[in-house]
């Protein structure tokens, strides 16, 4: 039995991330009801669990940091056919950066106990610093593989992995127990079922504080990253545009004397 | 040479047949960033065959390179750099730490900030020195920019793309001291390279074209996107995409200009079925002339450009690439002054 | 205290049938428009996607979820397909004959492959004598030898040529005005499903006309009991076969809306979007004001019948709500889009089509008013 854990966040749908802006006024987020959703590419992470457990049979639980309606992402991806959730919320865990959530995931990674792999996006999409995975690893005393486009072979504790490179990718040995962060290109998340979502109800979702990790609150939230943010400055980037008018073939004419004009062609 | 916790380093990428660009670029910036500190630059290098390269980081604003050179070190291993980058910087405790935002850089950084246990930064375009030395790193974010520091721990690590800061003009003249590392042995290796596999090459650079032509979720599928590469190739233009394009399926996610994406930096930038999304345009990080092409006259694209066309793509396009294939025929030879 | 919120677990639903809506039902919607058939893709969809073992106790291989949960499925489906959704709805409608007045016997050997998609259902109760007045049902029934031998003609049957599974109402040749309903399957002797219909809306959904003549159905196949076929039949349309009708409203309804907001927003006259002048805002809202109005005559009446309790009533308010509602709908939407609401390109125009079929579908608008004038003055 293979034991798997996959972190999982939960983001603004990315499909309205135009509407989320920094207020010129208040310099801040303006607080917005854009719905949750699972990170699209810790879709692709679950997906790729859900293949070992149905080759192999594997345990595979959910983790997830944020606030509470996270909880609702965890239970969707329970619905997917993972086997247990846990969610980290906790005040103290909030204003987090990278290293302070990876640093919380680890503590969280350990207290589950034994794991083989800790599968993750290898991105978020509305914080995308790529951190998150490798420094899980660091603390967690394991190697780590980022933007895994395919698994090769899977048997056993030796995996062969195809990693995105310059121009192509590599081939790459890894040992388990380890972290894997996973592109797009892995895998097509299977969609939700009804039944999926029935089998749900009997999985259980902890919800872990701080306290409950051992961690002191310092090591968490704010207090634990070492970096802050001091300013945040809305980018005015207009410019004054002319609308090129009239018909199809008078509006091509007028470009392509502009870009003669520039020296284009 | 200073060991105390002064200098700005830079984590060096040798490639095939020389320096990463941004490697160099990185340099620049350090320099700039040491002389404003009163410190000297440091560049770590670890590869094979280094003699060259070497000299050519202290022509970009080296003043000390430490240099691992080995075959072991070809190609990559992660665990194998992290330990010596991490054993060199505990030794030289620099304040500031730049790497690149290359394939390699991106799995590399994070591994060093966790074992340092300091902080990083990702993707800026943006580097200051701000009240008392700090450093302050600037990304784009939600349609703005977002200055992070990194108040007590060190060093200040910051990744950067290919293209934000410009090359360095070399300066073979230039002295620096030239350190050899031991590059440890029989270290544990649990994740090992096995093999690199190059794919296709990228025709025009998106970070040097002059010309850039950027394709977005107007091209409304496979057939409209190659009418937009068929532009793109005759204007001789690197050819980019936003994220619609790539989630779509038209393009690789290796192609999209923005925010986590590609920097460019064009004389000509022209923007075909996209909708001006923040993320995408904070990728250009400078063009003299922007031009926006789009069925919807509401796009917010029209308010960032200089230019505007308000037509379906998949109708303008066709007939823009036939104007210019006639142009071509007419005068001869396509020019294209850079 | 009475809670209007989904759980989490119907959310959750809505979330699935949604993302399967958009997925695997819009890809054929064109087709379907285009040739009124080429429905195979869609049935094939729904019954892979659990869609019709909604109903379906868990003992005989469904999922044993309620109608609150068919309500939520049927609105994400119709939001993308009605013609898709009509024919999930009536194929429920046969499946809940058998779930409630079924056999053991017809529910083991029935059930399991209408859960799976190995069967498909349908309801046949009108004829060309009569769907408003059912007791005017020519197809009729002769007890022979133990068994029945069934006569006569169904008409504007939804899954006349899909289904495989048949609920057939028909009146006795012996007694009069006693009315039984029996499951006929497709490969019976004297069965056939004939002409099929070229629908003004709803393209794509099954719709035609079944012929009897001397068909011999097995005394085991009897749905209920003898003579009480019309309860059964009636008893199932009532809420079953309203309700489905309001699940196609609502997705209706709630397409018109996404449709408007969409093209209101873009459109530009006098130099602004149209969603900025009144006239187009109070369509909006009227809109608006009707599908959340819809909604909770919907779901009440569908929480009514997931407590076992009766609800024809209350779905013969929201069909009447929502299906008028969603005509008017249409209307707005196609009138927002000024002359491109003519163009077959726009969505909005099959809307429009799809919408006034809801009408007379499951009971008309006057029989549903006759039947909440009865629940009043009663």
């Amino acid at each position: 039995m293979v034991n798997i854990v996959v972190c999982v966040k939960a983001v603004p749908d990315p499909s309205f991330s135009d509407k989320l802006k920094i207020d010129p006024v208040t310099k801040s987020l303006p607080r917005l009801d854009i719905p949750l959703v699972i990170n699209p590419l810790d879709s692709r992470a679950l997906e790729a669990a859900l293949q070992i457990k149905n080759k192999y049979g594997a345990h595979i639980t959910i983790l997830s940091m944020g606030p509470p309606p996270a909880g609702n992402i965890v239970r969707e991806c329970l619905a997917l056919g993972a086997d247990k959730g846990i969610l980290l919320t906790d005040p103290a865990f909030a204003g987090a950066d990278a290293f302070a959530t990876a640093y919380t995931l680890a503590k969280a990674i350990e207290k589950n106990g034994a794991v083989d792999v800790v599968f993750c996006g290898m991105a978020s999409s509305d914080g995308a610093t790529e951190w998150v995975g490798p420094e899980i690893a660091t603390f967690l005393n394991m190697p780590v593989i980022t933007m895994v486009r395919e698994i090769v072979d899977d048997q056993g504790d030796e995996w062969i992995v195809k990693a995105d490179y310059e121009h192509g990718y590599r081939m790459v040995k890894l040992k388990l127990p380890a972290v894997i962060t996973v592109t797009r290109d892995l895998n097509h998340p299977k969609p939700l079922s009804f039944s999926g979502i029935i089998k749900a109800r009997s999985k259980e979702i902890s919800e872990w504080d701080h306290e409950k990790l051992e961690i002191p609150v310092e090591r968490v939230g704010l207090k634990g990253s070492p970096t802050k943010v001091t300013e945040m400055t809305r980018l005015e980037n207009r410019r004054n545009v002319k609308m090129i008018e009239g018909s199809l073939q008078e509006k091509v004419e007028r470009l392509v004397q502009i870009l003669s004009n520039a020296g284009v062609v | 040479m200073s060991t105390d916790n002064t200098a700005v380093f830079v984590i060096a990428e040798q490639m095939v047949g020389g320096i990463q660009p941004i490697s160099l670029q990185l340099l620049g910036k350090a320099r700039l960033l040491a002389d404003e500190l009163g410190t000297t630059v440091g560049a770590v290098l670890l590869g094979q065959n280094l003699t060259n390269d070497v000299h050519k980081l202290i022509a970009a604003g080296a003043d000390l390179v430490l240099q691992a050179d080995s075959e072991s070190l070809v190609p990559y291993q992660s665990e194998l750099y992290t330990e010596i980058i991490v054993k060199l910087m505990v030794e030289h405790r620099p304040e500031i730490l730049l790497i690149g935002s290359t394939f390699i850089g991106r799995e590399l950084a994070p591994l060093i900030a966790a074992r340092l246990e300091t902080g990083l930064t990702a993707h800026c375009i943006e580097l200051v020195i701000g009240g008392e030395g700090a450093l302050e790193q600037r990304i784009p974010a939600y349609g703005g920019m977002i200055t992070i520091v990194c108040p007590e721990k060190r060093p200040q690590m910051a990744t950067v793309a290919n293209g934000v800061f410009p090359t360095p003009v070399l300066n073979p003249a230039r002295l620096g001291e030239v350190i050899s590392i031991q590059v440890p042995k029989n270290l544990p290796q649990r994740v090992q390279t096995l093999e690199i596999i190059r794919e296709k090459l990228e025709g025009i650079s998106l970070e040097t074209a002059s010309v850039v032509v950027a394709g977005g979720a107007g091209a409304g599928d496979q057939e409209g996107w190659d009418q937009i590469e068929e532009l793109a190739g005759i204007l001789n233009a690197g050819f980019g995409s936003t994220r619609p394009a790539v989630d779509a399926g038209w393009t690789e996610l290796e192609t999209m200009i923005g925010q986590s994406g590609r920097m460019v930096n064009p004389d000509v930038y022209i923007g075909v079925g996209l909708s001006g999304e923040l993320q995408h345009m904070v990728g250009i990080l400078g063009a003299k002339i922007m031009i926006a092409i789009n069925k919807d006259a509401k796009a917010s694209v029209f308010e960032k450009v200089d230019y505007g066309v308000v037509e379906d793509c998949r109708v303008f396009v066709p007939a823009l690439v036939e104007r210019l294939k006639n142009k071509e025929s007419t005068t001869g030879k396509v020019t294209h002054v850079i | 205290m009475i809670d209007f919120t989904f759980s989490e677990e119907q959310n959750l639903f809505r979330k699935a049938a949604r993302e399967f809506a958009e997925t695997e039902i819009a890809p054929h919607v064109a087709m379907m428009e285009e040739t009124g058939r080429d429905w195979d893709p869609v049935i094939k969809a729904l019954c892979n996607a659990e869609m019709m073992a909604i109903t379906i106790p868990e003992a005989y291989g469904g999922l044993g979820l309620g109608y609150v949960a068919r309500l939520i499925a049927l609105e994400e489906i119709a939001r993308v397909s009605v013609a898709t959704a009509m024919m999930m709805q009536v194929g429920g409608l046969g499946i809940e004959a058998i779930v409630k007045y079924g056999t053991e016997e017809q529910k083991k050997k029935y059930l399991p492959k209408l859960a799976n998609g190995g069967s498909f259902s349908t309801e046949a109760v009108t004829e060309p004598s009569g769907g408003s007045d059912p007791k005017g049902c020519g197809t009729s029934y002769k007890k022979v030898n133990g068994s029945y031998v069934i006569n006569g003609r169904k008409c504007f049957i939804t899954n006349s040529h899909i289904a495989d599974v048949l609920v057939v109402m028909a009146i006795s040749e012996d007694t009069p005005d006693t009315f039984s309903t029996f499951i006929v399957e497709k490969d019976m002797d004297g069965f056939k499903a004939t002409h099929e219909e070229k629908k003004v809306g709803m393209r794509g959904c099954n719709t035609g006309e079944l012929e009897l003549k001397d068909c011999m159905v097995p005394a085991e196949n009897l749905v209920g009991k003898e003579g009480k076929g019309l309860s059964v039949a009636m008893a199932t349309i009532s809420d079953v076969g309203r309700g489905g009708m309001v699940g196609c409203a609502l997705g209706l309804h709630q397409a018109c809306l996404d449709a408007s907001k969409k093209f209101a927003n873009e459109r530009i006259l006098y130099g602004k979007p149209i969603s900025n002048l009144q006239a187009i805002q109070f369509k909006i809202a009227d809109m608006k004001i009707e599908l959340e109005a819809g909604r909770l005559l919907g779901y009440r009446a569908a929480a009514i019948q997931d407590k076992g309790e009766r609800s024809g009533n209350e779905f013969a308010v929201a069909k009447y709500f929502t299906t008028e509602a969603a005509q008017r709908a249409a209307k707005h939407a196609v009138d927002i889009h000024g002359g491109y609401g003519c163009m077959e390109e726009y969505d909005v125009t099959r809307y429009l089509r799809d919408a006034y079929v809801l009408g007379p579908s499951a009971g008309t608008s006057d029989i549903m008013k006759v039947i909440v004038a009865r629940w009043v003055l009663s």
